[in-house]
């Protein structure tokens, strides 16, 4: 299962403030901790500099330019503007580079398509068309399926592609649960060599205990076939969790890692 | 009280559309909101009554229970959803009560954005409050967004948006409505995930709303001003 960690967004505040402060240590400290708790991926997500492109832009590379400078582990970019993506690529150092993300609009995919494609970078690709977001597995699998199709025709290839099945809050549809875990069951059997990855906390808005509905979650993902998650590994639990996912879904031969991160004390029982 | 408006207000707390549902806590049986309703209409009780000791008396603790997190989302949208019912059901006979809706609220999720459980609770918790509830859709271009005020003169508008990107369309939207003198035809209320009061300052929305119990407070104290 790969982790990219989540903490590093304009939009939680003492995030959106450090980036207009430009107070590098604090962005610097939040990538550190989050390669600590085991990040595979940092997602980084800059903003949208008040409104200028421009800003959004410089705030970006800077971000990119000190992240990258203090941890090792790969970036995923997260921004909604192919202008913001590109400079991003152009200031990144590395081959492993996520792009967060693209859905099924095909101006959209047209402009960053072709980024994914030259720079070999792994793609999020919401399953979603314009007019909203789909309630069904079926029109979810159509727009997956307008994805694939475009991208593949720009150059991406499969293996690239990380489907997002979205997650809807199951305390306004309680359907909305097993539409996500089939929304990858479906994707993992046309695409045998893309993968799916998904936020968490979506899927328990509105309820108490969010913590366990959200683990528990994940674990029904896991064993869905879900490949990826963006979380936040600081949650002990929910990381220790990956570990034991991993395990049950057959992807920990020997069950190494499991064993290995419970002798590290990672793993609460 | 009379017993049938006293057992409405106590099937709204519980959220029990009809007689066969179990409702928040399984403790009621018998008629539910939207039985009681009609048993209140075919009494002769006053529709005044119904709804204002029924259903927004329940409404008003569904509220109160919900700010203090003893219920939580479903809870408030059984109720919600029960209330709303009830409304329709009441709504020909508005008339000859001598009462009217409260006034007509649109709603909208702004362009670019295609968030709607948000807009989708407030809609219906409106709906509930006697508010006539226009949804306009989501992702909604600005100047569809002014064309529907010039032509219908809503007396509320509420836009919604969830992204950091998409809440700056919300100060372009006033900025639209003054431009083309439509500012103070509406009162314009803003809520979603990005957005605070100061935010609302910031544009020169008339209110921000924290969740739609905060929307009905807000849009009741203009009926009081």
């Amino acid at each position: 299962m790969l982790i990219v960690g989540e903490k590093i967004n304009a939009s939680i505040k003492s995030v959106g403030q450090a980036l207009l402060s430009k107070d590098e240590a604090f962005l610097i400290n939040l990538a550190k901790d989050q390669v600590d708790a085991g990040a595979d991926f940092i997602d980084v997500n800059a903003g949208v500099g008040g409104g200028s492109r421009e800003n959004a832009i410089t705030t970006m590379e800077w971000l990119i330019n000190h992240v990258q400078r203090a941890v090792d582990k790969p970036l995923c970019i997260d921004s909604d503007d192919p202008a913001v993506l590109k400079a991003a690529l152009n200031q990144y150092v590395g081959e492993t580079v996520m792009i967060n993300s693209v859905d099924a609009e095909p101006a959209r995919l047209d402009a960053i398509g072709p980024l994914a494609a030259e720079r070999g970078a792994l793609l999020v690709a919401l399953v979603m068309k314009e007019g909203g977001i789909p309630r069904t597995v079926e029109e979810r699998l159509e727009a997956a399926d307008a994805i694939m199709t475009r991208l593949t025709r720009l150059g991406v290839r499969e293996d690239q592609i990380y489907f997002d099945p979205l997650v809807l809050p199951i305390s306004v549809d309680t359907g909305q649960g097993l539409v996500t875990l089939k929304t990858i069951e479906q994707i993992k059997a046309r695409y045998p060599s893309a993968k799916t990855i998904m936020g968490l906390s979506n899927i328990s808005f509105g309820l108490p205990s969010r913590g366990i509905v959200n683990r528990s979650f994940f674990l029904m993902a896991a064993a869905a076939g879900l490949d990826a998650a963006i979380l936040n590994p600081l949650d002990k639990q929910l990381m220790s969790l990956v570990k034991v996912a991993n395990m049950l879904s057959n992807r920990d031969p020997m069950c190494r890692g499991f064993i290995r991160a419970y002798r590290k004390g990672l793993i609460s029982d | 009280m009379n017993d049938i408006i006293a057992q409405l207000r106590e099937n709204v707390i519980q959220g029990r559309m009809t007689r066969d549902d179990e409702g928040i806590d399984d403790t009621l049986t018998g008629p539910g909101v939207v039985e009681l309703t009609q048993m209140a209409l075919d009494n002769k009780l006053p529709v005044k009554d119904i709804i204002a000791d029924g259903l927004t008396a329940g409404m008003e603790i569904v509220g109160e229970k919900f700010n203090a997190r003893e219920y939580y989302v479903p809870d408030m949208l059984a109720s919600a959803e029960a209330v709303s019912e009830a409304m329709d059901i009441l709504k020909p006979h508005l008339k000859a009560a001598d009462l009217a809706m409260k006034g007509n609220f649109a709603i909208v999720t702004v362009k670019g954005d295609i968030h709607d459980i948000g807009k989708n609770i407030v809609a219906i918790l409106l709906k509930g409050a006697g508010y006539e509830v226009f949804d306009l859709g989501i992702d909604v271009p600005t100047d569809k967004i002014i064309d529907y005020v010039r032509e219908n003169k809503p007396d509320f508008l509420g836009l919604s948006a969830l992204l950091t990107t998409t809440m700056l369309v919300m100060g372009e939207i006033i900025e639209a409505l003054k431009s083309e003198g439509l500012r103070e035809s509406v009162k314009v209320l803003i809520g979603g995930a990005a957005v605070s009061k100061e935010f609302a300052r910031e544009i020169g929305a008339d209110a921000y709303c924290a969740d739609g119990f905060e929307a009905v407070r807000v849009l009741d104290s203009y009926q009081a001003s």
